[in-house]
């Protein structure tokens, strides 16, 4: 408790300090040309120990080869990602200049909250109520999911193949590796097998392919992004329904960023998720239904009505053959 | 005094009612798949969806059924429209079902063993039996393994035309299972087709 009113506290001061420092801010303009060739040869610096090629021939001798691959940035994920146009040095400064790095180096390790002060605010009230949060408050932070080397958000890939790769990625490599969930998970717990518990979805990984772990494993109230409240199988969605029907939550979730595009093409309902998957229930085509519809009806009240028919006639021939 | 005519063997009685029960479960948990709303379910989608999958996968072994017993049995021949004539009995079949019928007149065509369709029905049954129920069966595997459909047809998922084709297909067959289901009403007595199609002898 304390040591949580400690992290708010330090979260406010530094929110004040960011104020009077003019920081670097994420939504700060890109570089310019000119600052882009520099920031670029930066960082190849940097990569010249700290890539595959690095690893392969390093440029100097004496180098801790084993932890040197565990830092290794692939250049042309990191230049495609969000932070992809910084300069390493932005968030590696002080002491992280000369090689060997200082011993405390990591300490002045820039922190995601620096720069999205207030994104990191309102994330950090949806992950203390997740799972994470709950089992692993110690070790958790928002790199071990989001590798700033590597994401870029959803909003800047658009394509939702390229989003669900990217976010599920991030689950399965703890949650469908022994080796990775034994590293941050607590001692004796055990990874449930990933496909065990998720046999009641029909075409799991297909389901996979097609949507994120987090449009079931996070409640939706959050209207300005995806909640960061990772929610175990306890509160989970498991209504098949919520996605397949025509109000489908994915309009709200995986396919947000495409709301305003593509509504109503070729007349179908959520046709927006239609680019990349036929969702029963929900990708309907409202015309095609009503004619089917109607000729349903028109069927059963001709049947009807031909009964009807038959049956007064019938008496009417039968009250003749009486009389 | 009525005539018993002995129609239909044992295999094709089980086969049409187990492929009836297919089909109304289908188009149960199919409309409820279809058109799935959370807040007004009539099959809940998890349970529409197992069961469409087995009654889906029985189908489809019952048109396998089908299919092998009408070429063992010699049977696929009253399925096959037999053109000479055959718009002239449709038509007059038509008018039996649009004014004769009415008029307490008789059946034009009544079923015999050699013949147990008229034109009317050969045309139906055929289409229904060879064209659309092969269509819906083999886009509901693809459904059932969607890995098999193409990845994106026109820019869409390539899903979307094996589910339009089967949704329609499934529909063509629901009209027809209503309109069959009362035309059944039309023999002899309201009770005699149903009745046949039962204990196999036909009464008139």
């Amino acid at each position: 408790m304390l040591e949580k009113l400690q992290k708010r506290l330090g979260g406010i001061l530094l929110l004040l300090a960011l104020a009077v420092a003019a920081p670097v801010l994420a939504d700060d303009p890109p570089p310019t040309p000119e600052e882009l060739v520099k920031i670029r040869a930066a960082n190849g610096e940097c990569l010249k120990c700290h890539s595959e090629a690095g690893l392969k021939k390093p440029p100097k001798e004496g180098l801790d080869l084993k932890k040197l691959r565990e830092h290794l940035v692939h250049l042309d994920t990191f230049t495609a990602s969000d932070h992809g146009q910084m300069a390493c040095t932005k968030c590696h400064g002080d002491g992280y200049d000369d090689h060997p790095h200082a011993a405390k180096a990591k300490e002045g390790l820039s922190e995601c909250q620096d720069c999205h002060a207030r994104k990191a605010m309102r994330i950090e009230r949806q992950f203390d109520k997740s799972v994470h949060a709950e089992n692993l408050s110690d070790t958790f932070t928002c790199a071990t999911c989001h590798d700033p080397h590597v994401m870029t958000v959803a909003e800047k890939l658009r394509d939702p193949h390229k989003i669900v790769a990217q976010d599920n990625k991030i689950c399965l490599d703890c949650h469908d590796s022994d080796i990775a969930f034994a590293k941050m998970a607590p001692e004796k717990k055990k990874r449930p097998a990933i496909d065990d518990i998720h046999s009641w979805l029909p075409n799991t990984r297909l389901h996979w392919k097609a949507v994120r772990c987090v449009e079931c494993h996070t409640p939706s109230e959050d209207k300005l992004s995806l909640s960061h409240e990772i929610q175990n199988k306890d509160k989970a969605e498991k209504k098949c329904a919520t996605c397949h029907t025509a109000n489908s939550s994915l309009n709200a979730r995986l396919y947000r960023h495409l709301q305003t595009e593509e509504q109503n093409k070729y007349g179908f309902l959520n046709s927006v998720i239609l680019s990349n998957s036929y969702v029963v229930g929900a990708t309907r085509n409202p015309s095609l239904d009503l004619i089917l519809i109607g000729l349903f009806l028109a069927t059963v009240v001709g049947v009807i009505g031909h009964g009807l028919v038959r049956i007064i006639t019938t008496r009417l021939r039968r009250s003749k053959n009486h009389d | 005094m009525t005539k018993r005519i002995f129609m239909l063997p044992l295999w094709i009685r089980l086969w049409h009612w187990s492929n009836a029960l297919a089909i109304i479960i289908l188009s149960v948990t199919g409309i409820s798949l279809h058109f799935s709303d959370p807040n007004l379910p009539l099959v809940e989608f998890s349970l529409a969806a197992r069961i469409h999958n087995v009654a889906g996968v029985c189908l489809a072994v019952l048109y396998a059924v089908f299919v092998i017993g009408n070429i063992l049995s010699g049977n696929w021949w009253q399925y096959v429209p037999k053109p000479p004539g055959i718009i002239g009995r449709c038509i007059k079949q038509m008018q039996f079902y649009g004014i004769g019928i009415f008029k307490g007149e008789a059946e034009p065509f009544p079923p015999t063993p050699e013949v147990n369709f008229n034109a009317l029905q050969a045309v139906t049954y055929w289409s229904i039996m060879y064209l659309v129920m092969p269509v819906v069966i083999l886009t509901g595997l693809v459904f059932l393994y969607p890995q098999f459909a193409p990845d994106h047809l026109f820019g869409l998922d390539g899903l979307l035309p094996i589910a339009l084709v089967h949704y329609i297909g499934a529909a063509v067959i629901l009209l027809f299972a209503v309109s069959h289901i009362y035309l059944g009403t039309m023999g002899p007595k309201v009770s005699s087709l149903f009745k046949m199609m039962i204990t196999g002898w036909y009464e008139h």
